[in-house]
């Protein structure tokens, strides 16, 4: 049986970084990826963050990666971050780009599937030095011990082999976790459940529209009536060439009152407001083709399609410095004057000649679904299971205060310290719990992040208050009235956070999060102290069947999942909750097919859930 | 017994083949192919073979060498076969004298070729594809292992090397008994020349074959990418050939008429559908259920 000292299951962000952080320290780690290639099993929100904080060192991803900062993919720094609460085509907006600030680097828009495989690259450059390497299309079925110091890994595609640790970095749905039983399955108030579309827009557009610079970009978060009257909100984040639109909504509240994940996103795409920002020219056919013969009807449809496609690249590529200046050097076009005479030309051609209209819409490229671990809820306390550790959101280890939802840092984080204390743990030549587990849970305890999952940091309290200013105090309810009042004054405040610290922050959540706060009060915001909003078109929204057609699918004949009780309630809400509508009733009974699953793991409270063989299933083109 | 390098050596045969795919290829009105519109590109069992080193590489650290014979934009065919196999040596056998040759005066070429590089470094395996698509004789293969001398085997779909008794062991699919596809096992001294059944795909199913498979990969891309740095051009001279035994001399082959393939007579009709509108789809599942409807089970 083949033998490697540690290895680590799962190729995301916060496994890509146990890799290349083990190998800088000189030990043999292998990564295992169910997907066939780094990042195809991704799904982000969109915004990764470096953290500067002043109770205690983290690890940044510049600290994992030295050039980060020159050669990474990024799409780009957030240097706006504003709070909507909107009401029907009212709007009042709060710019609290001082709370993104507290404490930050930077923060920017990543897209994973153009970022993992970066990591992956300079990662893998690190590990093939110490023997190790990334092998993906492969799941892990398996997970036993030989004796305490030896780990043997069966998966579904290569030989069994052994190792001494491992690093479990399989996501929030983590098999490892199943089938080791390390932690419980989350449950539904531990987790909210993102719904994210990726929506095409020309570069100099974005920075038109959303008044920032080339290097610059714009976050932006929505309550109020887009909820549906949900707990969660909506966001909207600036990418290079693309926008970030999704919505995160708490579990609870979506299976208290099922809604289709897609409603959700749609709301906020609807919203007059985000309905502007995401607006672009879209040419749509009209079919008038009626009076041709057959054959001819075809040739002139495929002869449009081609047109369509040619400008639909020409005028993207026009509003692009990059690639404006990439079609100069080809030396198709001499100036850039005439690749917009170029677009204007095949424009009136579709016009004229083909019967197109060009209509205002928005253009959407990816539709993804994926569950996040709200970590003061559900960090695992003990992240480790004998000489397993979990880091990321495998560990439950995502941070929801307030508008600051972070994972991919936390994740990074986590995996500089478990590779800390594996390295240590082979260098001993003992992974006994005592040297390897308590150790990571200690390094894990001392983390920033932690703190960040179990108390109210007051001074981020200021700064979020200090934004708030201008909401009228009677809005709020009487009971926030005080807390507000409370909180206004420094020597209260920093009384009442300890006192609540103390307590317990969990006991505050269900005043903290509730529909009040994220529906009821933006919804009175708005329509006391709002503008109005006009929106100039009427949008068009893709059906959900358009959607998952769009996906990239590698079928697995074998279901993934098995339905343990097709009667349940549970199960029947899975009907509206399962972002891609792989469940439907028939005669009383939930039935499952599995072909439009992307993995979000939404049903798997109560299923036999694994994730598909190597290479099959889902795989993301953006992420 | 292994050759006296200790490694493993590999030799690949390739060819350039007209790129058959679909939507590539171009015709002359008569029905003959034009040559110059159509693009060429490695053989598709060409592929087959490359992937067999490539298994030889990552499984066995064996050294590979590509061969081909044809005119200098035969390169192509080297470079994209590198892609594949990450190889360590390029060999072109190019010369004027070397064109109109049939399979037996290709052969002769090849022999010659492989010889140099027995003799060189020692040679344990030949590969090389199952037949061209452009010729579809399937005879150069087999020729050049009888004029080595080496036992050919031929539909491979398996091998393992043996190296301290310096066999092989192979997997082929043969017909027998009236059956198809009968797997047959068998073992042979090294060297050996083996053609790849076109089915064949190599697996990779430890964890160090992958890690060395992406290694491999990794690095094929960058050779490939400056693939003429590996590149070994050779002329009949330089392979001491007999010139009456290559090229046009040396092919007894005379291709006097070729025929037209008459259209196959079907025996269905097919409705060309626009599939653009829902409304037809919807119509065309329809009729697909109304034929097989009956025969789903409930």
């Amino acid at each position: 049986m083949e033998k490697f000292d540690v290895a680590i299951i799962g190729g995301g962000s916060a496994g890509l970084a146990a890799l290349k952080q083990l190998s800088n320290l000189g030990k043999q780690a292998i990564l295992i990826e169910g997907g066939k290639k780094i990042g195809t099993k991704n799904v982000s929100g969109g915004l990764l963050y470096s953290k500067n904080t002043t109770i205690g060192k983290v690890y940044n991803v510049e600290d994992v990666y030295d050039n980060f900062l020159t050669d990474a993919p990024v799409e780009r720094q957030i240097t706006k971050y504003m709070l909507h609460a909107t009401s029907k085509d009212k709007m009042f907006s709060l710019d609290l780009t001082p709370t993104h600030n507290y404490q930050t680097n930077f923060g920017y828009s990543v897209l994973l599937n153009k970022l993992l495989p970066w990591f992956a690259k300079e990662a893998l450059n690190s590990a093939e030095k110490t023997g190790g390497g990334i092998v993906t299309g492969i799941h892990v079925r398996s997970i036993m011990w030989k004796d305490e110091n030896t780990i043997i890994i069966e998966t579904d595609e290569l030989e069994p082999f052994q190792v001494k640790a491992v690093i479990a970095a399989d996501g929030v749905n983590s098999e490892v976790a199943q089938i080791t039983g390390a932690r419980r399955k989350f449950t539904q108030s531990d987790l909210y459940q993102g719904v994210k579309v990726v929506v095409k827009l020309p570069e100099e557009i974005i920075e038109e529209r959303f008044e920032i610079t080339n290097n610059e970009g714009a976050a932006h978060l929505f309550a109020g009536d887009v909820t549906l009257n949900h707990i969660g909100g909506g966001f909207l984040y600036t990418n290079k060439d693309t926008l970030s639109v999704g919505a995160v909504y708490h579990y609870d509240s979506l299976i208290e009152k099922p809604t289709e994940p897609y409603e959700l996103v749609n709301a906020l795409l609807s919203n007059p407001f985000v309905i502007e920002l995401i607006k672009d020219e879209v040419p749509e056919t009209k079919e008038n083709y009626k009076n041709l013969s057959k054959e001819e009807e075809l040739r002139t449809r495929f002869k449009a399609n081609k047109l369509i496609k040619d400008w639909k690249e020409l005028h993207h590529t026009y509003y692009s410095p990059s690639g404006v200046k990439e079609l100069l050097a080809n030396g198709k076009y001499k100036t850039k004057e005439e690749i917009k005479n170029k677009v204007d030309s095949i424009h009136d051609e579709l016009v004229s000649k083909y019967d197109i209209e060009f209509e205002s819409n928005y253009v959407e490229l990816e539709y993804s679904a994926k569950l996040v671990p709200d970590g003061k809820r559900c960090r695992m306390k003990k992240p480790y299971f004998k000489n397993i550790l979990f880091i990321g959101d495998a560990a439950g280890r995502g941070i929801f205060v307030g508008p600051r939802i972070e994972g991919l840092n936390v994740g990074i984080d986590d995996a500089v310290r478990a590779a800390e204390a594996v390295s240590n743990a082979i260098d001993k030549n003992s992974f006994h719990s005592n040297i390897l587990g308590e150790r990571y849970r200690r390094l894990v305890e001392e983390s920033p992040y932690t703190k960040d999952m179990d108390e109210i940091d007051k001074n981020y309290l200021k700064v979020f208050l200090d934004c708030t200013k201008q909401v009228p105090n009677d809005i709020v309810d009487y009971r926030y009235r005080a807390i507000f009042k409370l909180m206004s004054n420094s020597t209260f405040r920093g009384i009442s956070v300890g006192l609540v610290n103390k307590l317990g922050y969990r006991r505050l959540l269900p005043i903290l999060e509730s529909n009040k706060t994220y529906t009821e009060v933006p919804i009175k915001i708005a329509e006391r102290k709002g503008k109005d909003v006009q929106k100039s078109y009427s949008i068009r929204i893709p059906a959900i069947a358009e959607r998952i057609a769009k996906l990239n699918y590698n079928d697995d004949s074998l279901s993934h999942i098995k339905v343990l009780d097709s009667q349940s309630d549970f199960m029947k809400k899975m009907v509206t909750l399962c972002p891609t509508k792989c469940y439907s009733m028939e005669n009383g009974r939930v039935i499952l097919q599995h072909e439009g699953c992307i993995e979000c793991g939404t049903c798997l409270k109560e299923t036999e859930w694994r994730h598909p063989r190597g290479e099959k299933g889902i795989a993301y083109q953006y992420g | 017994m292994l050759n006296p390098s200790g490694t493993l050596n590999v030799a690949v045969i390739v060819k350039l083949e007209p790129d058959f795919s679909e939507g590539n290829v171009s015709y002359n009105s008569d029905g003959t192919l034009n040559r110059a519109e159509t693009k060429n590109v490695l053989g598709p069992h060409s592929a087959v073979a490359s992937s067999a080193a490539l298994y030889a590489k990552v499984k066995y650290g064996a050294n590979v060498s590509v061969a081909t014979m044809g005119p200098p934009i035969a390169e192509a065919a080297l470079q994209q076969s590198q892609l594949i196999c990450n190889a360590d040596e390029l060999h072109l056998y190019s010369d004027r004298i070397f064109a109109g040759a049939d399979t037996l005066a290709t052969s002769e070429v090849l022999r010659a070729g492989i010889k140099k590089m027995a003799n060189e470094q020692g040679i344990d395996i030949v590969f090389s594809g199952h037949r061209a698509s452009d010729g579809e004789t399937g005879q150069t293969g087999p020729q050049t292992a009888w004029k080595l001398g080496y036992p050919f085997i031929g539909n491979v779909i398996d091998y393992d090397i043996d190296k301290e008794r310096g066999y092989v062991r192979l997997q082929r699919l043969i017909k027998n008994y009236g059956h198809n596809d009968i797997i047959e096992e068998l073992e042979s001294p090294l060297p050996v020349f083996i053609t790849l059944d076109p089915s064949y795909s190599p697996f990779f199913n430890t964890v160090s074959q992958r890690l060395n498979l992406a290694l491999n990969q990794n690095d094929a891309e960058k050779r490939s990418s400056r693939y003429k740095e590996y590149l070994k051009t050779f002329s009949a001279q330089s392979l001491e050939l007999n010139l009456k035994s290559v090229g046009l001399p040396g092919s007894p082959t005379i291709v006097y008429k070729v025929e037209k393939i008459p259209r196959a007579k079907a025996n269905r009709k097919a409705d060309i559908i626009d599939g653009y509108s829902q409304e037809n789809l919807s119509q065309v599942a329809r009729r697909i259920y109304g034929i097989l409807g009956e025969t789903i089970i409930k």
